[in-house]
C-alpha cells in the first residue's frame, strides 16, 4: 500500500477551543502540518489547490442521515460534495483557494476485499438534479479556464467539489487507504480542472475515536502515476454558517440538550434569557481572566486587551433616543394591534355582507 | 373505525416532548398488539404533532436563504406514525418561475419522481408528506400555497402538510452584508436589496423567532376550489371561512437523531483552553456558542415590518376596489335585464290586449350578460397576509420593549 497520510494524533486537544471560532477538530491548532501546495509556484499552468475548507451544516447531517441509514453490510458510506470555491483575502485574491461545502448526497458504493465500485450514473444524476432544484443549469465541467483560476463557478454556482466518507480509525481499510484513493481518482475526474477535495468524517461512534471531520486534498505520488498511490494532505476545516441560519442550529441544539432529542419552538423570551445568561457568563470569564492579569498569574496579551477595549467601548449612552425610541415601539405595538383588529372585523363582514 | 387506540390515548394525553418515545419503543417485536392499532393503513389516526428531523430544518433554512426569488419551496418526505408526522428528508422543487414554458409541469414530475426514486436506492425515505416554503416574516397566505396544498390534499395520505417557514426578508439583507459580494437579492416583494450597507444594525434578534409553522387545509377549502370562479364567493360564506379557518395548525417539534446531537454536542463543547490571536482577529465567523442577536436593540425590524404591513393593505384595498368595481357592474347589468323584462312585459299586456302574439321573453340573456361574482378568496388571502404582518410586527414590538426595558433597568445602555 502506497498510500501515505500527513497527520499527526491530536484528537483529543484539539476540540478544545472552539468556543468562538471555528468549531472543527481540525481547528487553527491541529498539529497537523499544513503544507502549502504549489498555487503560487504555478500559478498559470494549473489550477489552484484548495487551502482551506468550510462546511455548512446542512452537509455535515445529510453525511450523518446517510450514515445512520446505511445497510448492514456497509461499513462505511461515502457521497459527493456541493459547494462553491471562493479566493481567499491573501495571498492573491483572484484565486479560489477555499472550497465552501454546502451541500452533500449521498451516493451508492459498494466495498469488497479486492474491488471498490462507485456509481457513476447515479452520482451524476443527482448532481443534475440538484442543479434542476436549484434553477441552474449544468455547468459542463472542463469550461473553466485553468490559467485565470476563476471558473464558471465563481459565481454561487454550485458544482461537485469532492467526496465525502464516514471514516474510522485511519490505519483500517476503512479509512484512508488504496481505496479512497482510487475514489479520490475517480472524483478528480469530475472535478476537473480542480482538484477534489475529500472529508473524512468520523462519527464518533467507534472506540477511541473522537467525532470530527478531517479534510484533505490529494497529491500523486511515485516514480510513474497510478490511480491508487497518492498522497492525501490534510488542509484545515472548518464550519461555516449565517449568521442568521443561527435560529435554525439553535433549535438544533436546543432540541439535542432535551432526553427526548425533540424540541417545540418557543417563543423569543426564553431565548432571551438564555442570550443574558450567556452574556452574565462570558462577563464573568472576562472579568476572571482580567483579574487574574492583575494578579500577574497570567502574561497579559496586548492582542486581547485591544478585542475587549473595542467591545467594551462599544456602549454608548443615549437617553433622549431611548425614550423616543421607547414611544415609537409603544405606537408600533398599537398600530399592530389596530391592524389585526380591523383585519378580523372585516374578514366578518365580507361574510356577514354576502348573506 | 374502531375505539382509539390505547396509544394513541396515551400519546395524547402526555405532554408532547413525552409522547414521542413511548409508540416507538415496542416497535420491533413481532406484532404487539399495541402496535397494531397504532400501525393504520387507512390515515385514520389525526395528525397531533409533526417532527422535523434536523437535517430538514438546516434544508430549508438553506433553501431559504439561497432561494434566488420569491419561491423557496420543495417536498418533505418522512413517516407518520401514531399521530405523528416525522419528516425526515426534504429536497427543494425547482422555482416556477424559472421557466415559464408549457413543459414546466411535465419536468418537475419527472424531476420529482426521478429524485424519490434516488433516495430510495440509498436507504431513504421516499414517501412524499407534504410541501415546505419559505415567506417573508410569516406572511404565508398565498395564492399558490393554498391551490398547491389543495392539489397535495387529494392525493396524499392525511391530506398533506405545510410547513411554512418565516422570514425571507432579513436573510436576504443578511447575506448582503455578510458576504458583501456584488450582487442583489431580490426579496419576496420583488425589490431588489442594494448591498453595500455595512451596519451592525441589521443583524437584528428578529431572526430567533423563526418558528416553524405547519398548518393543514381544513376540508372546507378543498370543497370550495373545485367550484372556482362563480360560486367561490357563497361557499366561502356559507363555511364562514376566514383568513385564520382555512389553514388548520399542527404544532412542530425538532428532532435530531442521537448521532447528530451527540455530533453537535461535541461541536458546541465550551472551550477551555485559551483564545487564540487567530479567533480574535477573524472573528466575524460565529461558531456554534450561544446566540446574542436576541440583544441587538435595534429597530430597523419594526420599519421593515411596517412598510410591509402598508403594503399589504394597500393591495388589499386594490383587491377590494375590484371587487366592489365588479359588483356595481353586476348590479347595474341585473338592472338593465330587470328593466328590460319589466317593459317586455308591459308591451306584453298590451299586445294581448291588442290580441296580438306576446313576444318572447327569454331573449334577455342572450342581451345581457351579467357577469360572475368576483372571487373573494384573493382579498381574503390578502387580509390573511396583512394580518400575519401585523402580528409578527407586533411580536417584534413586544420583544423591543422587553429588551429596552430590561436595558434601562440594567442601568445600561447599549
Amino acid at each position: 500500500m502506497n498510500v501515505e497520510k500527513i497527520k499527526a494524533r491530536d484528537d483529543c486537544n484539539s476540540a478544545d477551543e472552539l468556543s468562538f471560532f471555528i468549531t472543527m477538530p481540525l481547528g487553527p491548532t491541529s498539529s497537523a502540518i499544513f503544507i502549502q501546495n504549489g498555487s503560487r509556484t504555478l500559478p498559470d499552468v494549473s489550477p489552484p489547490r484548495p487551502m482551506s475548507l468550510t462546511v455548512h451544516p446542512t452537509a455535515l447531517l445529510s453525511i450523518l442521515d446517510h450514515y445512520v441509514r446505511r445497510t448492514d453490510v456497509q461499513h462505511r458510506v461515502i457521497g459527493t460534495l456541493l459547494g462553491t470555491r471562493t479566493p481567499t483575502s491573501t495571498p492573491s485574491p483572484s484565486i479560489p483557494t477555499v472550497v465552501n461545502v454546502t451541500h452533500a448526497f449521498a451516493v451508492l458504493h459498494s466495498e469488497t476485499e479486492e474491488q471498490v465500485a462507485v456509481d457513476g450514473d447515479y452520482h451524476r444524476a443527482m448532481y443534475e438534479m440538484f442543479l434542476k432544484g436549484r434553477g441552474e443549469s449544468i455547468v459542463p465541467s472542463g469550461t473553466a479556464s485553468a490559467g485565470v483560476g476563476v471558473g464558471p463557478q465563481g459565481k454561487e454556482g454550485l458544482s461537485i467539489v469532492g467526496w465525502y466518507a464516514t471514516g474510522s480509525s485511519e490505519g483500517s481499510p476503512a479509512g484512508l487507504g488504496t481505496f479512497s484513493a482510487l475514489i479520490q481518482n475517480f472524483y478528480e475526474q469530475e472535478t476537473t480542472p480542480f482538484p477534489a477535495v475529500h472529508l473524512a468524517l468520523d462519527t464518533g461512534t467507534e472506540e477511541g475515536v473522537g467525532a470530527g471531520v478531517r479534510a484533505y486534498i490529494s497529491s500523486p505520488i511515485g516514480v510513474y502515476p497510478k490511480a491508487e498511490n497518492c498522497v492525501f494532505v490534510p488542509i484545515p476545516c472548518e464550519l461555516k454558517f449565517h449568521e442568521f441560519e443561527r435560529s435554525g442550529l439553535d433549535l438544533l441544539l436546543a432540541s439535542s440538550s432535551t432526553p427526548s432529542s425533540t424540541f417545540l419552538p418557543t417563543s423569543p423570551l426564553p431565548a432571551l434569557h438564555t442570550a443574558l445568561v450567556g452574556t452574565s457568563n462570558a462577563l464573568n470569564r472576562v472579568l476572571a481572566h482580567v483579574q487574574a492579569i492583575l494578579c500577574g498569574e497570567i502574561p497579559p496579551d496586548p492582542a486581547l486587551g485591544k478585542y475587549l477595549w473595542t467591545v467594551l467601548g462599544a456602549a454608548h449612552d443615549e437617553e433622549g433616543g431611548w425614550a423616543t425610541a421607547l414611544q415609537d415601539t409603544v405606537m408600533v405595538s398599537y398600530l399592530a394591534n389596530l391592524v389585526r383588529g380591523q383585519a378580523e372585523v372585516a374578514a366578518r363582514l365580507a361574510l356577514a355582507g354576502g348573506a | 373505525m374502531a375505539a382509539p387506540s390505547m396509544a394513541a390515548a396515551l400519546a395524547a394525553s402526555l405532554p408532547a416532548p413525552a409522547s414521542a418515545p413511548a409508540p416507538a419503543a415496542p416497535t420491533y417485536e413481532a406484532i404487539p398488539p399495541s402496535m397494531s392499532t397504532a400501525i393504520d393503513i387507512e390515515a385514520e389516526i389525526p395528525l397531533t404533532c409533526v417532527q422535523l428531523d434536523a437535517m430538514v430544518v438546516t434544508k430549508i433554512v438553506q433553501h431559504g436563504r439561497e432561494a434566488p426569488s420569491a419561491s423557496a419551496h420543495g417536498l418533505l418526505l418522512g413517516l407518520d406514525l401514531d399521530g405523528i408526522l416525522e419528516v425526515s428528508n426534504s429536497f427543494p422543487l425547482p422555482s416556477q418561475t424559472s421557466e415559464e414554458d408549457d413543459k414546466s409541469p411535465k419536468s418537475i414530475a419527472r424531476y420529482q419522481a426521478s429524485m424519490l426514486r434516488s433516495l430510495k436506492e440509498v436507504q431513504g425515505d421516499d414517501n412524499v408528506v407534504g410541501f415546505y416554503q419559505a415567506t417573508t416574516l410569516g406572511a404565508f397566505f398565498d395564492r399558490t400555497l393554498v391551490d398547491t396544498q389543495a392539489i397535495h390534499q387529494e392525493r396524499l395520505r392525511h391530506g398533506g402538510v405545510v410547513v411554512v417557514h418565516g422570514d425571507l426578508i432579513s436573510p436576504a439583507r443578511q447575506l448582503v452584508e455578510i458576504d458583501g459580494a456584488d450582487r442583489c437579492i431580490t426579496n419576496r416583494k420583488g425589490k431588489c436589496v442594494v448591498p453595500g450597507i455595512q451596519t451592525d444594525v441589521f443583524v437584528y434578534g428578529r431572526i430567533q423567532e423563526r418558528e416553524f409553522q405547519l398548518f393543514k387545509v381544513g376540508c372546507a377549502y378543498l370543497v370550495d376550489v373545485e367550484y372556482a370562479g362563480f360560486t367561490i364567493y357563497y361557499s366561502l360564506m356559507a363555511r364562514r371561512l376566514k383568513f385564520s379557518s382555512i389553514l388548520e395548525e399542527i404544532p412542530v417539534r425538532v428532532r435530531t437523531n442521537p448521532l447528530a446531537s451527540a455530533f453537535l454536542e461535541r461541536l458546541v463543547a465550551p472551550g477551555s483552553g485559551a483564545y487564540t490571536t487567530r479567533q480574535l482577529t477573524e472573528g466575524e465567523t460565529p461558531g456554534l456558542g450561544g446566540s446574542f442577536s436576541v440583544l441587538d436593540l435595534g429597530q430597523s425590524g419594526v420599519s421593515r415590518s411596517l412598510e410591509l404591513v402598508s403594503e399589504a393593505i394597500d393591495s388589499y384595498r386594490t383587491e377590494d376596489g375590484n371587487v366592489a368595481y365588479l359588483t356595481r357592474q353586476i348590479t347595474r347589468e341585473k338592472l338593465r335585464a330587470e328593466t328590460y323584462v319589466a317593459k317586455r312585459k308591459e308591451e306584453n299586456v298590451q299586445r294581448v290586449a291588442q290580441g296580438l302574439s306576446p313576444l318572447p321573453e327569454e331573449d334577455v340573456s342572450r342581451l345581457f350578460k351579467v357577469p360572475g361574482e368576483p372571487s373573494r378568496l384573493e382579498s381574503m388571502l390578502l387580509l390573511g397576509q396583512a394580518d400575519a404582518y401585523a402580528k409578527s410586527m407586533e411580536s417584534l414590538a413586544g420583544i423591543a420593549l422587553v429588551n429596552m426595558y430590561g436595558a434601562r433597568g440594567g442601568g445600561v445602555y447599549f
